[in-house]
């Protein structure tokens, strides 16, 4: 290809969207056939190329461990509501849609549980205990949407229903004439169902950012105050060991034996780079234009952290969840950790 | 062409730095389609309204208006409302086609989900940056993989029909073409696809009461309609004649195989007695792992438990659950399986 037809190609292609795909290609490919005639064909040496120029054989960084410690989530999420509201409208819809319910697979006829089932489908008209009042099969299935204000679809009136229809017979106060009285009382007493426990802990309500019983829905991480006095991951400078050691290393230096951790895998998630404002002179001769901390995963099983007599001059710790993470962070330190967090 | 019309693009190239210009001279308030004129046309959105009061929703029946409706007229016959998709798919060109599968009009509708499954949120939370982690591999920059062999044979020969004819497979019987597994990322985290229950029951060519219990035990625990398979050919150490009904699987996705997998780990796998665990030679090679459950394991299941009184006794069959991941290998599987809780036990193949 001369100089010509290559400026030709050139200024066709600057000039916009006006050539057509077609023509374009053909140019290109002419170009690319030409260009491929003269490369060297692909050997083996080219498929190992020296990863990275070093700038001068002076200059250095320092390299440091960091763990990421985190707890993961320990429930699941709250549902959106608008989630909700679709997950009670596909079940009253599987209401309409499925086979009816085999009773009698379930209930044997002339039994208890068959009185009771007869009580409870006349009181709620459908198989399902926590859909609310609706029937799905008849003239009047169509009416399968929540008025306003309609509390159905919570989830924590769904559970209360769930927990009402396990404790109840059924019976109403006026048809209590087969059983004594005091029987059946005894019966309730019995089946007292145990409650969920509730998803906002005392943690919660008094903010204690130490303990691990917050935030249940959310990945929590664990931060510390360095000497410094600002809050970062727990590191330490690298020594003669691989990352994965040095990463159980810094845990059992910065907050004590009492945790049951595992560190994830043996590659680093992350980095932090740190540039110093006047290089230091190491004992080696080289210049040390500033610090890498590479970052390990690790995720906590058991215990707490307890930053008594840590070599690493650590005075506090927090757990506290990604968003929380960036009020506390330096903005350059946020800027290069926030994408190994999770979003939940 | 681009050679043709060369003298007007060259012009226009060499003007184009001239425009810039002219374009600062415009107004910067820059005027969008969607904001100005819609104001012109209507002043206040449907969403400033206030929603009704109280009392109107409160006092709002639906059923009594419809009946307020119809009071004093003729109902109208089912045809006349009620619209009713063609039985038969008759064909792209047919005037009366279906509605698509996700109108809950079709004949094809399933409902759901109905729920968002723990296990499904533990994996997206947890499980699957933990497995990225754990099967990182670490490339320099610049590093360029080596070119995989062609495992394929190609057609030698002048013969016209073997053009662009599909590469041959490789010569042998026992060789066989294992998947490839690319580097990972974050796109290719193996999750899991599907659950296969499949349930065998050899005594069902002399009573079919066998294969009906197998039905409704797996159609039980697993919540999705069992299907029956026949014998495809005569096996005699298995007892098995060639077309008679012995066997019903069920297929689970999304949902209902998360559902599943949680009961089977969190619920069953715990209460069984005496178990090792599986064996972790299991696997296909490609990333699908399959367990075996007796029929003493299979009554564990609380969906079996709370009416067990309703199976005849001894005829709840024992089945295998097939857990299908889009996993290449069997390490891959293995991890994941590991890592939602299924106990392995042994060497690995």
């Amino acid at each position: 290809m001369n100089t010509g037809q290559q400026t030709t190609r050139r200024l066709a292609a600057r000039a916009g969207r006006s050539v057509c795909w077609s023509c374009k290609d053909t140019l290109s490919r002419k170009y690319a056939s030409a260009a491929a005639a003269a490369l060297p064909t692909d050997d083996q040496s080219l498929q190992h190329i020296p990863p990275v120029a070093q700038p001068s054989s002076q200059d250095s960084y320092g390299i440091k461990t960091g763990v990421v410690l985190s707890r993961p989530p320990q429930i699941t999420r709250d549902l959106h509501p608008l989630e909700s509201a679709f997950f009670l409208y596909q079940r009253r819809l599987n209401e309409r849609t499925a086979l009816p319910f085999t009773r009698y697979f379930y209930y044997k006829k002339r039994t208890a549980a068959d009185l009771e089932w007869k009580r409870k489908i006349k009181q709620r008209l459908t198989p399902a205990r926590d859909i609310g009042r609706y029937k799905g099969y008849g003239e009047e299935s169509w009416n399968d949407e929540l008025l306003m204000g309609a509390k159905e679809s919570d989830i924590h009136h769904q559970v209360e229903k769930l927990i009402e229809d396990a404790e109840q017979t059924g019976a109403q106060d006026g048809d209590e004439a087969e059983p004594v009285p005091g029987a059946s009382n005894s019966k309730k007493e019995e089946e007292k169902i145990e409650r969920p426990m509730p998803r906002v802990t005392e943690a919660d309500l008094k903010n204690d950012v130490k303990s691990l019983n917050r935030q249940l829905q959310r990945t929590l991480y664990l931060l510390v105050k360095n000497q410094e006095g600002r809050w970062i991951f727990p590191q330490d400078t690298f020594a003669q060991e691989t990352l994965h050691s040095a990463a159980g290393r810094v845990l059992t230096e910065s907050c004590g034996e009492n945790m049951h951790t595992w560190v994830v895998g043996n590659a680093p998630i992350g980095y932090y780079q740190q540039d110093y404002q006047n290089p230091i002179k190491t004992l080696s001769g080289l210049r040390e234009l500033g610090a890498k901390t590479f970052f390990m995963k690790a995720r906590i099983m058991a215990g707490q952290a307890n930053l008594e007599g840590n070599k690493l001059g650590l005075t506090d710790f927090k757990w506290l969840a990604k968003e929380e993470v960036q009020g506390e962070v330096d903005k350059s330190y946020w800027h290069s950790v926030k994408n190994m967090l999770a979003e939940r | 062409m681009a050679l043709r019309e060369l003298p007007f693009r060259t012009a226009a190239t060499l003007f184009k730095d001239a425009r810039p210009a002219i374009r600062a001279a415009q107004p910067t308030s820059c005027r969008h389609a969607s904001t100005e004129p819609i104001k012109e046309v209507e002043d206040a959105s449907s969403f400033s309204i206030p929603p009704p009061s109280e009392e109107l929703a409160k006092s709002f029946d639906p059923i009594e208006r419809s009946k307020l409706r119809r009071r004093g007229k003729e109902p109208l016959p089912p045809s006349r409302f009620q619209y009713r998709p063609p039985k038969y798919y008759r064909g792209p060109l047919h005037p009366h086609q279906p509605p698509p599968v996700s109108d809950p009009a079709s004949r094809l509708f399933v409902p759901g989900p109905f729920s968002l499954p723990r296990l499904e949120q533990t994996y997206q939370s947890t499980i699957a940056s933990d497995l990225l982690t754990l099967t990182y591999q670490h490339y320099p920059p610049g590093y360029r993989a080596p070119k995989a062999p062609q495992r394929l044979r190609e057609w030698v020969g002048d013969h016209p029909y073997f053009k662009n004819r599909p590469l041959r497979p490789p010569r042998g019987k026992g060789d066989v073409l294992r998947l490839i597994t690319p580097p990972r990322t974050f796109r290719n985290i193996p999750k899991i696809t599907r659950v296969t229950v499949h349930s065998m029951v050899p005594e069902a060519q002399e009573n079919s009461a066998y294969l009906h219990i197998a039905g409704m035990v797996v159609q039980a625990i697993t919540n999705v309609r069992a299907t029956p398979h026949k014998a495809r050919e005569n096996v005699v150490a298995w007892g098995l004649r060639e077309g008679k009904w012995v066997s019903v699987t069920s297929d689970l996705e999304r949902e209902d195989a998360h559902h599943f997998l949680s009961k089977l780990i969190d619920v069953v796998l715990p209460k069984i007695k005496e178990w090792k665990g599986v064996p972790a030679s299991t696997g296909d090679g490609s990333g699908n792992m399959s367990l075996g459950l007796t029929s003493d394991h299979v009554a564990l299941f609380p969906e079996i438990e709370v009416n067990y009184d309703s199976y005849p006794p001894k005829m709840i069959p024992g089945c295998y659950i097939t857990i299908h991941t889009d996993a290449t290998n069997d390490k891959d599987a293995f991890l994941l399986l590991q890592s939602i809780g299924i106990p392995f036990y042994g060497k690995r193949k």
